[in-house]
């Protein structure tokens, strides 16, 4: 019977496209069978370790007891499963006993598991999922699937970074601080989360959304932050951009100091610059912005590293204006400010 | 509605150019800096410092929509010999250190991060996360803004 539900499993599993509640169902099915089998093996990868923290959603004894297990059984396990056909079984028994729930047939479910990694994760996050229905109300079943479909596509490192956010996200909930137990750390959170300060974390998650919408947003404005992941990287970006700006209003403001007494500012010029400056940004007029950048005198202050930067700069000032159109709707709907339009 | 201007065998064709905020910001900003330019040139009393004082002013004054502007301001007035949110040496200094900083993406990291961008945005001390992260946004769109009109300024000048 298992096998049959195994080759579906299969079938399923390639395609990423199922409807959540198929997979709900599916994951129902094969709950009891999975849950023991993919705690014994998650040793072996990160995620399914998460899964089986997951499972454990009121019983710590069983995380802890299975956490043993696996020091016990990591030295013999590469990274290649497919190899532990034996001690597992074992090891599974004695889980077994300890736990209070789970029947299993662990032939069948190692053979679930002898596909390849990233079926693998999709199981695990499958799993994820399934406790989820059971301890949580919708909205986070929702949210967390969000998360998942993040973490399906993304590496190990953002995962255990992911989840040190949320530990640390509720971590006035929490109590514990130890290393490993980082990932006990969200199953104590996660436990507590389903069953009383609901709203605590609705408002939490809430205030999360929001600062990241605004990461994104800020992300589209600063040149080069597409390339770093992470929200540390991105604040470098962020940081260094900031300094940068400020940096060169400066330099030009030096330079205009210089060059203060030369100029020659008539009213008719005013208006001159005021329209030169106006539609240099304009989308249209790009050209004249490229040829600025060499025309621009760089020998006056010897400030020589400042005007490497300024080409770079004004390539990418360029396209951010270009943006700003498509931008300044959030922008100022956001914020309450009464902008012109 | 279309403005028709020609300059020196340039020609701008805008629409609307009202609602355009950059375009809007700019215009501000270059007629407030140009007469103070003037008026600075004129009283032969230009130093560095000054001309720093008065390009802080325009910027301030061209973006009195936003809360960073108005601590800005209160800076600007409150200070007779005016240290702006630019200190180039210390700026310097740090830029040297934070590769030491930059170590892990750890989540206290982030925390560093944030109070660090905090101290670059003109009273982004007083503001709480979310707020300082818009706050932030459009201060760096009118910094691009105002390098931009500097940079033009400038270089008509040359």
């Amino acid at each position: 019977m298992l096998e049959g539900l195994v080759s579906q499993e299969s079938l399923s599993l390639n395609s990423m496209d199922m409807s959540v509640l198929e997979r709900l169902k599916w994951v129902q099915q094969q709950q009891q069978q999975l849950q023991q089998v993919v705690s014994q093996s998650s040793n072996n990868s990160p995620e399914l370790l998460q899964i089986l923290q997951f499972h454990g959603s009121n019983n710590d004894e069983l995380l802890q007891s299975s956490f043993s297990q696996f020091q016990m059984l990591g030295s013999g396990f590469g990274p290649n499963y497919n190899m532990g056909f034996g001690p597992p079984h074992e090891a599974m028994d004695e889980c077994i006993s300890r736990t209070s729930s789970c029947h299993m047939e662990p032939v069948d479910t190692i053979e679930v598991l002898l596909k390849t990694g990233e079926e693998n994760r999709a199981i695990a996050l499958k799993n994820k999922r399934k406790p989820e229905v059971k301890t949580r109300g919708e909205e986070k079943t929702e949210k967390k699937i969000k998360i998942e479909a993040e973490t399906e596509s993304s590496m190990k490192g953002r995962l255990n970074m992911r989840n040190t956010e949320a530990s640390s996200d509720t971590s006035k909930e929490t109590s514990k601080g130890a290393s490993e137990i980082q990932k006990l750390d969200y199953i104590h959170v996660r436990a507590r989360r389903g069953q009383a300060t609901d709203r605590h974390s609705l408002a939490e998650r809430a205030r999360r959304e929001k600062i990241s919408k605004k990461m994104k947003y800020l992300q589209d404005i600063v040149p080069g932050c597409n390339k770093v992941t992470g929200k540390a990287g991105m604040l470098d970006e962020i940081i260094n951009y900031v300094q940068c700006l400020q940096r060169q209003v400066e330099f030009l403001s030096m330079k205009l100091a210089v060059l203060n007494p030369e100029l020659e500012l008539a009213v008719e010029d005013v208006s001159v610059k005021q329209f030169q400056a106006y539609f240099t940004n304009v989308v249209a007029s790009k050209q004249t912005i490229m040829v600025d950048v060499p025309l621009f005198p760089l020998d006056q202050q010897g400030s020589l590293d400042l005007s490497a930067i300024n080409p770079n700069q004004t390539t990418s000032i360029e396209a951010p204006s270009a943006s700003w159109e498509t931008q300044s709707q959030s922008l100022y709907n956001t914020s309450s400010l009464g902008f012109q339009y | 509605m279309e403005r028709q201007i020609i300059n020196k065998k340039k020609r701008v064709f805008s629409l609307e150019p009202n609602k355009n905020p950059s375009a809007v910001f700019t215009r501000k900003y270059t007629s407030h800096l140009v007469p103070a330019l003037k008026k600075l040139n004129m009283n032969k009393n230009s130093s560095k410092q000054t001309v720093k004082h008065e390009v802080d002013m325009a910027l301030a004054l061209s973006a009195q929509e936003f809360a960073w502007s108005r601590f800005l301001l209160q800076k600007l007035s409150s200070s007779s010999n005016p240290t702006t949110t630019t200190s180039s040496s210390s700026d310097g200094i740090r830029i040297l250190e934070r590769p030491d900083k930059e170590g892990g993406n750890e989540e206290g990291g982030i925390e560093e991060r944030l109070r660090e961008l905090k101290k670059l945005l003109p009273g982004g001390e007083e503001m709480n996360v979310e707020e300082m992260l818009s706050e932030i946004g459009n201060y760096i769109k009118c910094l691009e803004l105002q390098t931009i009109a500097l940079k033009s300024i400038v270089q008509d000048s040359t």
